[in-house]
């Protein structure tokens, strides 16, 4: 039996659920798709032409800095992509080459073990990587047409982008086959904690390497060719993602042969990882995954403490209320995948918090200061709603297909659908609501905001914001469920999950479009009395279609996932 | 409601899958106090029909009555005075058994107490009370049953849904359930059940239905049963395949 034809099961399952699908959803969402890819393509195309050419530093400086600084960006871009795609397919792997149901039957039959694993890699490749493709693709084919690459040079770059996102499936495969060895799978919690804090501190050391703040500011140097010096030396000299971004680089400026040589080191180490991933797969996968069938240590965590802390507040509540709830948080404390992800979230979270210290604020002209951060404020809204939407597609959308193959409990009783959507619609909308204003306080502090209807805005942005993205994120987790999941970040990476974060990028552009009048005329044009009866009008009916925008993003999922829940008939 | 009516009232019951009918007009009474067995081949279409008198996928046509309840009009009344027991256990596994029955105490709206007074008794009657703050991730599959089991009776529901009891199960624990079920009988409940250990089925029930391709193909006491297949004196086991093997045709394309 081959690789390949160990893939059909899998392929024909895609196909079926594809097919599954509406026409007209799929249509809708492949159309909106490539907008949003167009929009990115065209708007990061535009900026790195501005940047590439730096015209504030003259026609001569400028070019020579804008180009060093596209390239830089281009490498940062890298060096992220190499992360996430590491840490997406550990995850990855752990269900893939362990946990999935069907290895066993596999396993059972007469296939060699390493071909069972080469099916279960690319399996594993394309879960963690094919959300990078579709998103990376429009932003590196933006550099491409900034660097006025040659039509081939876009023929050959999906080679070299195929290449290097081998690099971190491999390492983490290999990270898989390794912990596997020394911590039993199915005991994942240490794995996790391990995991969990390995990402975090690889994020914060990352992010600490590049001083991407300096990048954009002459100033922090001494003079401006240490500057330049600065601009020119790689984060991180030996590592792909400055391979990879030198051959795009030759690539891009029309140079096959150059780009060819350049991209030598990353096709070697990747021939490297694939024998040494082919032995250490020969040597210790079967050994691995027998390891991971040992029956599973029963373990009530450290933190129960913790868990009978957070359940207290839910003993007031109405009965079936405070069952789910309790549920929902002492499955949340002792499931490791589940938990351990928070340590994701602080770190996204701390990202934000330490972009928002280095802002150059204080750098600011005196006589702009005041409005510059004013508008900085409605403009911070959409970051916070992404970091919402980022944490509630790793929390609240699972929350659904988390109740898994014991869903029959509920179905079977007397509990409503719409009854256990309200429940958890309202769990989690507090933990979202009340992060989204903490981030919201903090960063009006930061900004001293002096405008009152900007400051009281704010809040009510960030409040809108984490009531359509919980209800989007419990809706469309039940209209995508996936009941046979086994952990969070497959059901958060699932086409579901995707549709959910294009859908909460949408409702914050719907927001900001009906809010820019109001925001133009009474904060921009605050000094100019408003006399005419149509501006106030127009103010009047925006807000009032913001109101009834919102009130349908709410509706819409929570009904459409009620009725999925209603379909749903359990195995 | 008078007492004489039938507690479950299966009207024309039909289901597609598809093109695929898996159940073609079911139609059965079923009396307070009576153990009903459901018998039928694999895929014959028992598990749908016990799905659907649950309430956990609805029928393409029919109509399903609990105690007078329309299941798909009054889904709360009617699920309330059911209690499930699946063929594959899949439960909470993060919970504890104490912590699911509090889960499902909430889900059917009675007390704390009450369920946990309820479950200890069940607990101990399977032997399973020395586990009882473990976490079910840890137990067996006769195990789960067993928490399965007992989380069904925790709201003394009156009419008992079980999907295969014996499954699992070792044969000290067949041996509680079986006398259980009667014990439950005896004390005016009424169960429904499927299982293809004929044996318990000749041993425990009032009356049998065998299903067929989606079809009942017979209905009755084993005498009638014996009647309908001319096999007097005969047992369940050659009965149930005489019946079906006049009623075999080939099977169907699409089982899906």
């Amino acid at each position: 039996m081959t690789v390949t034809s160990l893939l059909v099961p899998a392929l024909r399952a895609t196909r079926r659920n594809l097919a599954r699908r509406h026409p007209k959803v799929m249509a809708a969402l492949v159309i909106g798709g490539l907008v949003v890819a167009l929009l990115l393509y065209y708007g990061l195309f535009r900026f790195l032409a501005h940047v590439a050419k730096a015209p504030m530093l003259g026609p001569i400086i400028g070019p020579m800095i804008g180009s060093l600084l596209v390239a830089r960006f281009l490498e940062m871009i890298y060096l992220s992509l190499f992360f996430m795609v590491v840490f997406s397919s550990i995850i990855a792997a752990f269900s893939s080459f362990y946990l999935d149901d069907e290895i066993r039957l596999l396993m059972a039959a007469p296939v060699r073990a390493s071909r069972i694993f080469w099916s279960r890699f690319l399996m594993m490749l394309a879960e963690s990587s094919w959300m990078v493709v579709a998103f990376f693709t429009p932003i590196f084919f933006a550099f491409a047409t900034a660097l006025n690459a040659p039509g081939w040079a876009y023929l050959v770059f999906p080679v070299y982008l195929g290449m290097y996102l081998l690099l971190p499936n491999i390492l983490g495969g290999m990270l898989a086959l390794t912990l596997s060895t020394f911590f039993p799978i199915r005991q994942m919690r240490k794995v996790f904690q391990f995991l969990s804090a390995l990402v975090l501190a690889a994020m914060i050391i990352f992010f600490r390497f590049l001083e991407p703040e300096k990048l954009l500011n002459p100033k922090y140097f001494t003079s401006i060719s240490s500057y330049i010096l600065n601009l020119r030396a790689p984060a991180l000299e030996y590592f792909p993602s400055v391979w990879i971004q030198r051959a795009s680089l030759t690539l891009f400026e029309g140079d096959l042969h150059g780009s060819l040589v350049t991209i030598v080191p990353l096709a070697l180490t990747m021939l490297g990882g694939l024998v040494l991933l082919h032995l250490g797969a020969r040597f210790f996968y079967l050994r691995s995954w027998q390891a991971s069938l040992e029956a599973v240590e029963n373990q009530v965590l450290g933190l129960e403490w913790i868990r009978h802390v957070l359940i207290i507040p839910f003993r007031w509540l109405q009965r079936d209320f405070r069952v789910v709830a309790e549920k929902e948080v002492t499955i949340f404390m002792r499931d490791p995948a589940i938990f351990s992800q928070i340590f994701m979230m602080a770190a996204i979270v701390f990202v934000y918090g330490y972009n928002l210290t280095i802002l150059p604020l204080k750098d600011l002209p005196s006589l702009y200061s005041g409005e510059i951060n004013d508008s900085m404020v409605f403009f911070n809204g959409p970051f916070i709603g992404f970091i919402l939407a980022a944490i509630a597609m790793r929390f609240v959308y699972p929350s659904i297909s988390l109740e898994g193959r014991a869903f029959w409990a509920v179905k079977a009783s007397p509990l409503q659908p719409s009854r256990l959507m309200w429940v958890k619609f309202f769990f989690y909308l507090v933990p979202i609501l009340g992060l989204g204003l903490i981030l919201c306080f903090i960063s009006n502090q930061v900004f001293r905001v002096t405008n009152d209807i900007l400051f009281w805005l704010s809040y009510i942005n960030v409040t809108l914001m984490a009531v359509v993205i919980t209800a989007l994120a419990i809706g469309l987790g039940a209209l995508y469920a996936r009941f046979d999941a086994d952990n969070p970040l497959k059901i958060a990476g699932s086409f579901g999950g995707f549709v959910f974060m294009i859908l909460s990028a949408v409702y914050v552009v719907n927001l900001l479009i009906l809010e820019a009048y109001p925001i133009f005329r009474l904060y921009f044009l605050r000094f100019y009395p408003l006399v005419q009866g149509s501006g106030k009008v127009f103010i009047i009916l925006s807000f009032f279609l913001l109101i009834v925008c919102t009130m349908f993003w709410v509706y819409i999922p929570l009904i459409q996932g009620k009725e999925a829940i209603e379909r749903y008939e359990p195995d | 409601m008078n007492p004489t009516d039938p507690v479950i009232v299966l009207a024309d019951i039909r289901k597609k899958y598809g093109e695929f009918e898996a159940l073609k007009g079911i139609n059965l009474d079923i009396r307070a106090g009576e153990l009903f067995g459901f018998l039928g081949p694999n895929g014959a279409g028992k598990t749908t029909l016990i799905r659907i008198l649950t309430g956990i996928i609805q029928p393409t046509a029919g109509r399903v009555t609990i105690r007078g309840a329309d299941l798909q009009r009054q889904p709360e009344a009617a699920k309330a005075r059911i209690g499930y027991v699946p063929d594959r256990p899949y439960l909470y596994e993060k919970l504890t058994p104490r912590e699911y029955f509090d889960f499902v105490a909430g889900l059917y709206s009675i007390p704390s107490a009450q369920a946990q007074v309820r479950g200890e008794e069940m607990l101990r009657r399977f032997s399973l009370w020395e586990w009882r703050d473990e976490l079910i991730e840890s137990f067996s599959h006769g195990m789960k049953q067993k928490v399965a089991m007992s989380s069904a009776l925790l709201h003394d529901p009156d009419i008992l849904v079980v999907d295969e009891p014996t499954v699992g199960l070792d044969p000290r624990s067949v041996k509680v359930a079986r006398d259980f079920f009667k014990e439950l009988v005896r004390q005016g409940k009424t169960i429904f059940l499927t299982t293809h250990t004929l044996s318990v089925a000749e041993d425990l029930c009032d009356r049998i239905g065998i299903i067929h391709r989606g079809t009942m193909v017979a209905l009755g006491t084993l005498d009638a049963l014996r009647d309908q297949a001319k096999a007097p004196g005969s047992d369940l086991e050659s009965v149930f395949l005489k019946i079906t093997e006049e009623e075999d045709l080939p099977p169907p394309a699409n089982p899906a």
